[in-house]
This record gives structure tokens, sequence and C-alpha cells, in this order.
């Protein structure tokens, strides 16, 4: 199972966006719940400032003649507190003073009383379409009244709070809204924006074609998070260039080399039909012919393992092979051709094993040697050298005296159809894939191959992994 | 002996089997797979030449058919790709050999002779003899009209190869492989130089020669030239 990635913009305003939403829901809940707090605050004092004033009423009112006195004093108590109404009565339930819009008849049963107005304290309750906060206060009588205890219902009124809460609340929630439309839009907008770099250098990408594969893209001029993509992807088309222009020097140098036998062949051919001939003169035109042709076989095999070698169709069978035996075999083999060229090959390392495919070892060595031979003058002598090298690997050597060729050239003997010396042209040394075989073998191996020309000697190193010992009767 | 050739190449079917026909067998060219699957079940043959490629009945499952009717014909299959698979394909389908086009005509009947040689075991000869030259097999030693010539251990196995196939044409990359091992193309002249200097110890202080370069197509040990 697999889902198209989610859009980035849209991830991250869809994140942005819902960080905003709740940041702006909590701010809003925090201003609500303040001025709420506030508003009871409020409502406290002025019950507070109500009982204070009752009390201090209470406390100037002489015991006789009281009640008419205490009537009104009681009265002058509200006022500067318009919303506010009271109602005293005294311990038995006996009604002293109740203030004009008292409607208190059911709110005293439920409240007990307390002995000071806090914000915990007070109650909401609702009478005849209003909404009043208030509160039940026991009061000691300072003067002896009637009983000791009075009890006091103190309430506000708060419907012009709430009123003014209910607006507020439903701006606030507008203005949420709308900031978070806004913020989810600056963030749409500020991510689309911040991909127009990637939409540029997509642009970019876009034109490069298979004849326009120099073209890179400017790792400084591109944002520093996109730097590393970059030069990535720069580094994918030197790759990918390079990989080109070989394949296609290839398919010219291919073209180029079978147009030389097949220019002699037809030459031959055309020129020996073009007037009768004795037999002897046609069986040597035949047997001309017959040494192109197997000069053209002969590279088109080449050629065709090379073809495996680039699709990984090379598969290397993994056995032990002794390479003391496997030298000494090609020496035996070359020995022949070496003598009669008058040059040594000599041969030192331990005992060792690496382990590969024994007949594709055995190309790639005897390709190295007989280039070795091929390029090593009269007098002079072929070696071959191995040692165990780090990681389990063997390094193995062949050197030869030979012309200095310039170090940015030494790379190119692997290529295919490479010729160190132009002039060396088809002198019975093969189309000049040799090399490119043995590096397509050691690659097979996961080993490695490198060239070195030094003081007139030519040294190719190979590298391949070494085999277990026990592994080695085979 | 009787070969049979399976190829639908119309050119590549006749030259074979004109060169067989030449070298001494009689030879049957099927241009189908299905012909050549009628042929192979139902006559008898000596060997069968099998290209794997064909346009109906591919070559596999001709192999396939002929051994699961226990039939023991060697076949030598042709193939115009070398990879690996293909011929660990055809060797396990029962195939005892098989030649990557383009190939040379000669390494052709060097394979086939081998093939019709294999089943017959040789008579335990401890001497081989062409005209005066005579080689001894145990000792390794060779001598020419009653003279020893001294001959290095691979010398000897290239001259045995050559005896024994007396008045065949055997190509470079055959001799390379009988006698070095080397089963590849070398680049070099090395098989050239070994028979140069073979001959220089066989027949240059001798008559008649005895070994003989078939131009474009490799060497010969016989009393006459003429292959």
């Amino acid at each position: 199972m697999t889902f198209r990635s989610i859009s980035l913009a849209l991830r991250l305003t869809l994140s942005i966006g819902a960080v905003i939403t709740l940041v702006l829901l909590g701010f809003g809940y925090a201003v609500e719940r303040s001025i709420d707090r506030h508003f009871v605050q409020q409502d406290v004092d002025e019950l507070n400032a109500v009982v204070d004033a009752v009390t201090q009423a209470l406390a100037e009112t002489q015991p006789d003649p009281a009640e008419q006195y205490l009537a009104q004093r009681l009265a002058g108590v509200l006022a500067g507190h318009h919303n506010a109404q009271f109602k005293l009565s005294s311990a038995n339930g006996q009604l002293i003073y109740a203030s004009s819009a008292a409607e208190f008849a059911g709110f005293e049963q439920e409240m007990s009383a307390t002995d000071a107005i806090s914000i915990e304290t007070v109650q909401i309750w609702r009478a005849k379409e209003r909404s009043y906060r208030g509160a039940v206060v026991q009061l000691e009588s300072a003067n002896g009244l009637s009983s000791d205890t009075l009890t006091l219902t103190v309430a506000t009124d708060i419907d012009f709070h709430l009123h003014y809460l209910y607006s507020f609340r439903v701006y606030l929630r507008l203005m949420t809204l709308a900031a978070c439309l806004i913020a989810i839009l600056a963030t749409w907008f500020a991510v689309y924006q911040g991909h127009a770099p990637l939409r540029r250098i997509s642009a970019e990408i876009r034109r490069i074609k298979s004849d326009h594969l120099s073209i890179r893209l400017a790792p400084n001029t591109v944002p520093v998070e996109l730097t590393e993509l970059a030069v990535s992807f720069n580094d994918m088309l030197d790759r990918i260039e390079e990989g080109f222009s070989r394949l296609s020097n290839f398919s010219a140098d291919i073209a180029h080399e079978l147009r030389t036998p097949i220019t002699n062949l037809r030459t031959q051919t055309e020129v020996a039909l073009s007037q009768s001939r004795d037999i002897e003169q046609y069986r040597e035109i035949l047997y001309s012919n017959l040494e192109e042709y197997e000069r053209m076989a002969k590279m088109v095999g080449d050629m065709l393992f090379l073809a495996q070698a680039d699709n990984h169709q090379l598969q290397a069978e993994r056995v032990s092979v002794n390479l003391a035996t496997e030298v000494q075999m090609l020496f035996d083999y070359f020995e022949a051709w070496a003598e009669e060229r008058q040059v040594s090959l000599v041969c030192t390392g331990p005992a060792v094993f690496i382990q590969g495919d024994r007949l594709m070892i055995r190309r790639a060595l005897s390709n190295l040697l007989s280039n070795a031979i091929g390029y090593t003058a009269a007098g002079q002598t072929v070696s071959v050298t191995w040692a165990l090298g780090l990681n389990n690997r063997v390094m193995i050597q062949v050197e030869n005296p030979g012309l200095n060729v310039s170090p940015e050239h030494l790379p190119k003997l692997f290529d295919r159809f490479y010729r160190a010396d132009p002039s060396r042209q088809r002198t019975g040394h093969g189309a000049g894939l040799g090399l490119a075989i043995v590096k397509s073998i050691i690659d097979a191996h996961g080993g490695g191959i490198c060239a070195k020309s030094e003081e007139g000697q030519m040294i190719f190193t190979i590298e391949l992994p070494k085999a277990y010992e026990d592994a080695s009767i085979k | 002996m009787k070969l049979l050739v399976v190829e639908d190449e119309i050119k590549t079917g006749e030259y074979v089997r004109q060169g067989l026909s030449e070298a001494g067998f009689i030879v049957d060219l099927a241009r189908t797979g299905l012909d050549g699957h009628h042929l192979a079940l139902t006559e008898h043959y000596d060997l069968i030449v099998l290209d794997v490629m064909l346009p109906d009945v591919d070559g596999w499952r001709i192999v396939q058919a002929l051994r699961e009717a226990k039939s023991t014909t060697p076949v030598l299959f042709l193939t115009a790709r070398d990879s690996v698979e293909d011929r660990v394909k055809g060797l396990e389908l029962g195939a005892d050999d098989y030649l990557i086009k383009p190939f040379a005509f000669s390494e052709l009947l060097a394979r086939v002779r081998t093939l019709l040689r294999r089943g017959i075991v040789p008579a335990f000869q401890d001497q081989l003899q062409v005209a005066d030259l005579v080689l001894d097999i145990p000792r390794r030693r060779a001598q020419r009209h009653d003279v020893r010539i001294n001959l290095t251990n691979k010398e000897f196995a290239l001259l045995e190869l050559l005896v024994r196939r007396q008045g065949e044409v055997l190509p470079r990359s055959l001799i390379a492989s009988q006698v070095w091992d080397m089963n590849f193309d070398s680049d070099t002249n090395v098989i050239d130089v070994a028979i140069r200097r073979l001959r220089a110890k066989i027949d240059d202080d001798f008559e008649p020669k005895l070994i003989h370069t078939v131009r474009g197509m490799g060497y010969m040990l016989d009393l006459n030239s003429e292959g």
C-alpha cells in the first residue's frame, strides 16, 4: 500500500493553521475568564459595600425609638449602589427592612449564610427576567434591637455585565475566526512563496535533455536547505554525462573499428571479381578474408562480454583460486612467446587464495600479462607480485618496463578502444578492449584496479577479495 | 556417421551442412524447429547440432524431448547469446557442448569430432606413431628417425594433441583450451610461437614435414598438407 504523500504546502498550512487556531482560542478563553472574574470582583466589592453600610447603619441606630429611624437609615444605604438591593430580617424570619425591588423568595432557602462575601461565596439566580448575584450574611446586632442575630440578604443586578460579556464573547469569536483565516492564508502564501526556489530548480531541470547534459544547477543561488540537493543532483548529472558520452563514443568507435575490416573485405572482393583469376589467387583472397572475419568475430565477442558486464549480467562464481598456481599456469602459457621476445617473467608472493571466478580471473590476468609482455622491450623483465592487503584483500601487481604514460592518460587506459600510442593501430594487439575487459572482470568481483606509471615502470595493481584457506581444496 | 543440423538461418544452415558433408559426415538439415523435433525423435543420429533460437519449437524443447525419450545422442548447441544462464540452462537440459555465434567452422568441426569420440574408450596405447615420429606416452618422450627429441612438458602435450587428432584442423582456441586450459580467446599469437618452436624441433631437420599451418583456421599434423 502506497499513498501519494500529501503536498508540502498543505501539510505545512494545516499544521501551522492548527497551532495558530489553538493559540488564539486559548488566548480568547483567557481574556474572557479574566474579564468575567473582574466583573465578579466588582460585584463582590459592591455587595461588601452594602453590607458595610448596613452594619454601620445598625450600629449608629439607637435602640429606641428604633424602628422608624432605622428604616430611614437603611433606605439611605443604597445611595450610590443603585443596582444593589437588600433585605434584612431577624433570626426568627421577621422582616426588618427590604429595599423596594427586592425579590429574594426561594433564594434564601437555598443559600447558606456566610460570614464574609468573596468570589467563592457569591451565587447567581434569576428572578423576573433578570439575573442577580448575591449572598446571605449573618450580622451581630450591636444594639440588642430585638434579637441578637440578623440575616442580611444582598444582591446586585448583573444583567448589564452579562450583556456586555455576551457581546464581547461574540466579538472575540469573530475576531478569532478572522485571525485564523488570515493566518492560514498568510501561511499558505508564505509556504507557496517559500517553494519558489523548488519550482525554479524544477524548471531548470526540465531544460536538461540528452543533448544538453552540460547544464548544471548553481548550488550557491539556491536556499541553504537545497544546496545539498543541488550538489547531489549535479553529481548525478556528472555521472550520467560521463556514461552517456562514453556510450556514444563507444558506438562511434565500434562503427569505426568495423569500417576498416569491412572496407578491406569489400574492396578486395570487388577487385577480385572485376576480372577472371586463377584458383590460387581466389584461394589467397578467401584466406585473407578469413583473417579479417576472425578479427571481427573476436571483436564482437569482446564487445558482447563488455555489454554483459555493463548490464550486470556478468555473474562471477565464487570459488577459491590459488593465485600462485594460476600465475604459474599463465607463465607456462606465455613462456614461449616471452622467450621469443626475450622477455623474462618472474613472480613472487605468499601462498594465498583469492575468491572469484577462476576463468574470469585467468582471463583478466592473461590480458594484463599479454599487455605487459607486448610492451616490454627485449632483455627486460615482466614481474608479477602479490601481497595481502587490508580488509582481507589481495593486491596483485603486474609490472613491466615501458614508456611513461602521463597521469591524465592513466585512467583512460581502461577505456574501450583506447590506445596510449595512436600509431599502434591494429598491430596484432587486439582492438583495444583487453584492459576494458580486465576492468569489467575486476568490477564484477567487487575489486579495484589502477594503473601507475613512474620511472619507466608501468604498474597495474588489482585488488581482489581473499578466500578463506579452508575452502581451498577445490 | 550421421548428423542432424537444426538451423533456421538459411545461409548458416547450408554452409554448416556443406562443411560437415565435406568433412565426411552424412548430414540432414532441418530448417524449422518442428522438423528438427520430428527428425531428432524418429531418426537415429550420432550427433545433433542445434540452434537455440528457432522461430517455432526452440532448441531447449528439442533437447528436453530427446532426453525424456532416453536418447543419449550428443547435442551441441549454437547460441548467439553468451550469457551464463543460457549456458547453464543448455547443459542442465542435457546438451553436451555449446558454441557461441559467430563461431569458426574449424572450431565447430573440432568440437563435433571431440563429442563423437567421447563415447569411444581409446585403445590404451603406449606409443603413437606418425611416419617416423614416435611418441612414448608413459615416459613422455618423442623421437624422430630414431633421434631422441627434447621437448618441454607443454610441447609434448601439444604434440600429443596434434598426433592424436592427426588429419584434423585444430583451431588455436581449441589448442589453447586443451593444452593450457585457456578457455577464452587470447589476443596474442602465443599458439603460433609455441607451434613454431615445436616445428623447429620436430620438422626442421627431418622430412617429410608433419605440422602444417591451415591459414585462417589453425594447425594440423598429417603426412600430406592437404586437409
